[in-house]
């Protein structure tokens, strides 16, 4: 499903020395910053109220430019804001469409994709809806839509989950997962301590200005709880490599079928890759993975709570 | 660039906020041009009453998105793109007002001199009108640009300074605009049609220059 970036052809984004204040005499919101996003990073940064995370993801975004030090690269760049109060004189179709096409889609495509993740973030039903008749929910979706669409090289979300239902939620974190599967870097901050708990690549803070790594909580492979994915595909045939990569585990099972454990985050990626193999394959059942799982030990004993979530949402992909 | 044009022109058109500054310019029209005056004077009032109009287009362009809708955009295109596909619309919108107003003044008008004694050409006339319109549509850009984000933030300062600025843009010796519109007004006591085509030129020049360095802020003062 997800249109593949192939690494060679994508600008790596550093950081270099940056620093910003605003103003000859302000104080530096952020000083001494290196960092580099490689494709297919998840990152996430941490920091109090005021620490000047804003200002980084901002920087990332190129939204801004830093008073010293160099920003070197610029993949194709999306970006979610906190707050998205769109007093904006469109649909949100419309909204999308134009959206769409500046991140380069073509019209049509740009359609397609508008009608697709407002689907998946269901929010179909407002595709009509004058932008400034939506509620702060469903304005927050559209924000989320604009940015995935495209499906951009970097993801920068400040706090995107702020505002959105649960089922929304979930559906980013995936939609997260699914990006940088797919090669696009993302990053993020956001105040739940369990979002995207155990999955980031690297997690850093802003102290005071400063970019500190944290050690201890960027495990790329404590993904936290897992579901057992059954399928079915046709005889004699092994699952796809998207679905083989972004598995913890594929087992050949009875009957031609395969048992695949995977991150509970990257299921739907998963259960897409398979529905949309060619000839598909047949999905036989999706449960939780049975305890004791051994992946998600280390993170109970690092005292993460794995999310409660409903049982997954395959229906995202059923018209 | 043509997404970010279409997109910005359609925000222009469907938030309305373009009608107050239309209706201006129509009713300074209609105090300052009735029909049977020389063409020339017309043509001259039609373009100088363009100028702060093109300033307040740019305005409201770049003014029209919220904050978090304008970092969404300049994230996808770039903020200095974003902003010069702003910039450019209300140029467009300015000189398609400018263009229009002109061939109905033109129209309108007696196509003589300023005392009614030396017949002019109606089409070079409006030619001459056209140049200056331009001239005017452009600096008033020029004068948006710099008086709005990101070189002004707060209203308080950057309306006061538009209007001041657009004043003098009229006014100040050297300025285009001043030597297209005084052209029309000599050429019409003169009964010769000038060819302003020098103002536009110097026109087009400062406002590139404006647009160039309201763009390339637009990362180095956003926040």
């Amino acid at each position: 499903m997800a249109r593949e970036v192939p690494e060679r052809e994508q600008q790596r984004l550093r950081l270099e020395g940056v620093g910003r204040r605003y103003g000859r005499r302000g104080r530096w919101v952020l000083s001494g910053v290196d960092l580099e996003v490689a494709p297919g990073a998840l990152i996430r940064i941490e920091g109090a109220n005021g620490t000047g995370k804003s200002t980084l993801l901002r920087l990332l975004a190129g939204l801004d430019a830093p008073t010293v030090g160099r920003i070197v690269g610029r993949p194709r760049t999306a970006y979610v804001p906190e707050r998205f109060p769109a007093a904006l004189p469109f649909t949100a179709a419309d909204y999308l469409m134009h959206l769409g096409t500046v991140h380069g889609l073509s019209r049509p495509a740009a359609a397609d994709a508008a009608d697709e993740w407002l689907e998946r973030f269901g929010a179909a039903e407002h595709a009509r809806t004058p932008m400034s008749e939506l509620s702060k929910g469903s304005s927050q979706k559209v924000a989320v839509a604009q940015a995935l669409l495209a499906e951009p090289e970097l993801l920068v979300l400040d706090e995107a989950w702020t505002g959105l239902d649960d089922p929304a939620r979930g559906e980013l974190e995936g939609a997260v997962v699914e990006r940088t599967a797919a090669g696009g870097a993302v990053v993020f901050v956001d105040h739940d301590p369990r979002r995207l708990a155990g999955r980031p690549d690297a997690t850093y803070a802003v102290v005071e200005g400063t970019l500190n790594p944290r050690t201890g909580n960027g495990d790329a492979h404590a993904d936290g709880p897992h579901v057992v994915v059954r399928a079915q595909g046709p005889a004699g045939t092994a699952p796809p490599d998207e679905v083989t990569e972004l598995a913890a585990l594929v087992e050949e099972a009875a009957g031609d079928a395969h048992r695949i454990t995977v991150p509970e985050s990257r299921s739907d990626a998963v259960l897409r890759a398979l529905l949309g193999a060619r000839p598909p394959w047949h999905v036989v059942s999706v449960e939780p993975e049975p305890e004791p799982a051994p992946a998600s030990v280390p993170d109970l004993a690092r005292g993460i709570v794995p999310r409660p979530r409903e049982p997954e949402s395959i229906e995202t992909e059923s018209p | 660039m043509t997404a970010l044009l279409r997109y910005q022109a359609a925000l222009l058109l469907r938030s309305q906020r373009a009608l107050p500054p239309v209706i201006l310019y129509a009713a300074v029209l209609a105090i300052g041009v009735q029909s049977g005056q020389p063409v020339l004077d017309s043509l001259g009032w039609t373009a100088a009453a363009l100028l702060p109009v093109a300033a307040w287009l740019v305005r409201i362009c770049a003014t029209n998105e919220p904050s978090a809708a304008r970092s969404c955009v300049g994230a996808a295109a770039g903020p200095e793109r974003a902003h010069l596909a702003c910039v450019t619309v209300a140029l467009a919108a300015a000189g398609a007002l400018g263009v229009v107003a002109t061939v109905f003044v033109t129209f309108i008008s007696d196509a003589t001199s300023a005392d009614h004694q030396i017949r002019l050409s109606a089409v070079q006339a409006g030619a001459a009108g056209l140049l200056a319109t331009l001239a005017c549509a452009l600096l008033g850009t020029a004068v948006g640009a710099l008086t709005t984000r990101p070189l002004l933030r707060s209203p308080g300062r950057a309306v006061p300074a538009l209007l001041l600025g657009a004043l003098l843009a009229l006014v100040v010796t050297g300025s285009p605009a001043r030597a297209a519109v005084s052209a029309l007004v000599t050429g019409s006591q003169e009964g010769t049609v000038p060819v302003p085509v020098l103002p536009l030129a110097g026109a087009a020049l400062l406002t590139a220059a404006a647009i160039a360095v309201a763009c390339a802020l637009t990362i180095r003062r956003s926040s």
